[in-house]
């Protein structure tokens, strides 16, 4: 005997139609460059699901016309591109990488701005999800510069296209999944026990800027402070070829000369640019700006 | 009934069969209400799975919303209105509210995403190496169990006897052992015990025991995964389903050795194996993706690794020689309809498909893969059939893992 009834479904709201979906999809790439692959149509319907009840609207096509004229709309992009957006991170994500960018290409931006006779460094974090990366940059520098941190000027500005985790990086609160890889003495030394987590110390949550930023917006990118190092790691994997290019791109124009950038374990320039030069570590790939 | 790994059992359950070492010696007795110091023999024992009853658990409805978001979020990425689809997603509710009911409790977000493996490193960066090079070092012949090979060229020689291939599988001794827990077993179901491999080769066939070879030497070659990365036991556990699945329904189409989709269904992963030798790094980041957006490991392979576990699949089963239909069986699991002859390919698609649906009840990990438009109407079956061929699963796939493993 079964404990559903019999007449359970899978089905839970209203379908999408392909042409929906289509323009759905376009709708979402034109705003966020984020790509939908078409094998993801019925995902998509059921992670509608919900706002499309809440705003008790019976279709998709009813759904694109209040995200294209409502007076609301500006608003409800901002719900869409929590909805789309996936924010898998952790701190200290892929170590290997860390330990080699730390040992080298962090040592070398570092001398090259004291020789220069300087102290000021800005990095920046594009698409940074709840906050782990930057910080995670941030406790590097600490640990880097040691005693010399308190002369030093640094800025991290950190960006992604979810409120929701910009809120939730701002706040620094912690659980046990984001602490996963961290070391422990990295632990105790830059947060604090709370009843809800672990908490950044303020001495590093100072470092960094969080602000709300759409890769996709050309202009808001220009905006950004030249950077020393650019840390983009598990976002293009949602781009297509032609918004990968205008990112990458946008990170070269930003970057200062013998700046690096960073990608994604999974991530490589391979068919983006040539621009950069690849520098090889092991377990992972600098992309210097000569 | 229900079946529970050690660290999942509670005090107050009861034995639900003689619970019996590898040896044969009892060690508690059916009934047995299992107490803390009982938990610790079997733990010291290293017993893995136990058969149990209850205390049952009365289901309210706040549990069983629970299991069904549990449930439906398998499913997310397949067609909701697909007969089959359907069919699998009320036998998954069924068989994971039943798991509950004796005391399971569903794995959180949590526990269902991958392990972390940062100290494994990869043998090739992205871009830097295609499914040829991932697979290289394994395709050289001699590397592969060389048993295979030589039940092949008696197989293919002119004067091809029984007696002569029952030579040659009787100088594996390991193998022999499995071949013969295999043909004994409800799999097969012939009335009375084969005790010689000769007897064997006699009713299955030389043909059929040489495939069934060949899917153990496979096996025994993937000894040395990292088990931080897989459960290698669950892994098996859903390749051998698979297998069954496969054979059942092979069953009913015409014309097609159903033996050979048993070893297409078990195999139907293995270059998923040398992606965690490889590439642990990088499987562990698309089993990441794959949980964060719920999609199939298949398609997260592709976004984040650049190919999938079938296209090195191709390359080592080429490389193996491996039968042409079989390897054709195994690397387009998931897409068989655009090959020239898909049924065989359709049939371990749809087996992978059911083994996964299966395994949710288990803690599976990943989205059910879903059904290729026109797959399930070539097959011909209706979705009653997938329920009449679950009993047969079930009565089978525990002693058909105990002949391999
Ligand atoms: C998987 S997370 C990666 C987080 C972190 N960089 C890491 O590697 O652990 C990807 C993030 O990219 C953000 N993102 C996606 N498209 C974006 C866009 N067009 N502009 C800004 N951020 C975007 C998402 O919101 C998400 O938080």
């Amino acid at each position: 005997m079964s404990l559903f009834s019999s007449s359970i479904s899978l089905r839970k709201g209203v379908a999408i139609t392909d042409d929906e979906f289509v323009q759905l999809r376009d709708f979402i790439y034109e705003k966020s460059g984020i790509f939908v692959d078409e094998k993801r149509k019925y995902l998509f319907e059921s992670r509608f699901r919900k706002r499309l009840q809440e705003l008790s609207l019976s279709s998709f096509g009813d759904y694109l016309k209040f995200l294209k004229f409502d007076s609301n709309r500006k608003e409800e992009l901002v719900k869409l591109f929590e909805l789309i957006t996936t924010n898998e991170t952790s701190f200290y994500r892929d170590i290997k990488q860390l330990d080699a960018f730390q040992a080298n290409v962090l040592k070398e931006v570092i001398e090259n701005i004291r020789k220069q006779g300087k102290s000021e460094m800005h990095i920046w974090s594009a698409g940074c999800s709840s906050g782990e990366e930057p910080y995670t940059l941030a406790i590097l520098l600490y640990e880097t510069l040691g005693m010399e941190a308190a002369r030093w000027k640094i800025r991290i500005t950190a960006n992604d296209l979810s409120m929701a985790m910009i809120q939730k990086a701002r706040d620094g609160l912690y659980n046990e999944y984001a602490m996963k890889t961290t070391p422990e003495q990295i632990q105790k030394k830059y947060f604090t026990m709370e009843t809800g987590g672990w908490r950044i110390k303020p001495e590093v949550a100072k470092m960094v800027d969080f602000k709300l930023l759409n890769l996709n917006d050309a202009l808001a990118l220009k905006r950004v402070p030249r950077s020393h190092i650019v840390f983009c790691r598990n976002v293009i994997i949602y781009f297509d070829q032609d918004m990968k290019k205008k990112v990458i791109n946008s990170y070269y124009d930003n970057l200062l000369d013998g700046g690096y950038l960073m990608l994604g374990h999974s991530e490589s320039l391979h068919k983006i640019t040539k621009a950069f030069k690849p520098v090889f570590y092991p377990g992972t790939i600098a992309y210097k700006k000569e | 009934m229900t079946k529970l790994r050690t660290d999942e059992i509670k005090t107050g359950m009861i034995l639900s069969c003689d619970l019996r070492s590898r040896d044969g010696r009892l060690l508690l007795p059916c009934g047995m209400e299992l107490e803390e110091k009982h938990i610790q023999l079997l733990d010291r024992m290293g017993v893995e799975e136990v058969d149990v009853v209850g205390p049952s658990v009365e289901l309210d409805n706040g549990a069983l919303q629970d299991i069904e978001d549990y449930v439906r979020d398998y499913f997310l990425y397949s067609n909701p209105d697909h007969p089959a689809v359907m069919e699998l997603f009320r036998i998954a509710l069924e068989r994971t509210a039943s798991r509950v009911a004796a005391g399971w409790t569903l794995p959180t977000v949590e526990e269902r995403r991958a392990q972390t493996v940062d100290h494994l490193e990869d043998l090739f960066l992205k871009d830097m190496g295609g499914p040829e090079e991932i697979a290289k070092n394994e395709t050289e012949l001699e590397s592969f169990p060389d048993i295979y090979f030589r039940i092949r060229e008696v197989l293919d020689s002119p004067n091809v006897s029984a007696d002569r291939l029952a030579t040659v599988v009787s100088t594996d001794v390991g193998l022999s052992a499995k071949l013969l827990k295999l043909v004994n077993s409800p799999f097969y179901g012939f009335p009375s015990s084969i005790d010689s491999i000769s007897r064997a080769i006699a009713l299955v066939g030389g043909k059929e025991l040489s495939t069934l070879a060949l899917g153990i030497s496979t096996i025994n070659y993937f000894k040395d995964i990292p088990p931080e990365l897989i459960n290698m036991e669950m892994f098996w556990r859903h390749s051998i389903s698979c297998g069954i699945f496969s054979k059942l329904i092979a069953e009913q189409q015409e014309g097609i050795q159903s033996e050979r989709l048993f070893i297409a269904g078990l195999l139907h992963d293995v270059g998923r194996l040398i992606m965690f030798k490889k590439l642990p790094y990088a499987s562990r980041e698309a089993m990441l993706f794959a949980r964060e957006n719920s999609i199939p490991l298949y398609e997260a392979e592709i976004s984040v690794i650049g190919y999938s576990h079938t296209a090195v699949s191709e390359v080592l089963l080429k490389a193996w020689k491996f039968p042409e239909n079989l390897s054709e069986a195994i690397d387009h699991h998931h897409d068989p309809m655009v090959r020239p002859n898909p049924l065989e390919p359709a049939i371990v698609h749809l087996a992978d498909n059911m083994a996964n649906a299966v395994g949710v009840a288990d803690g599976g990990m990943y989205a059910i893969p879903g059904i290729e438009d026109g797959a399930w109407e070539l097959l011909g079956l209706s979705s009653e059939f997938l329920r009449e061929i679950l009993g047969k699963h079930d009565e089978q796939i525990e002693q058909i893992l105990s002949a391999f493993f």
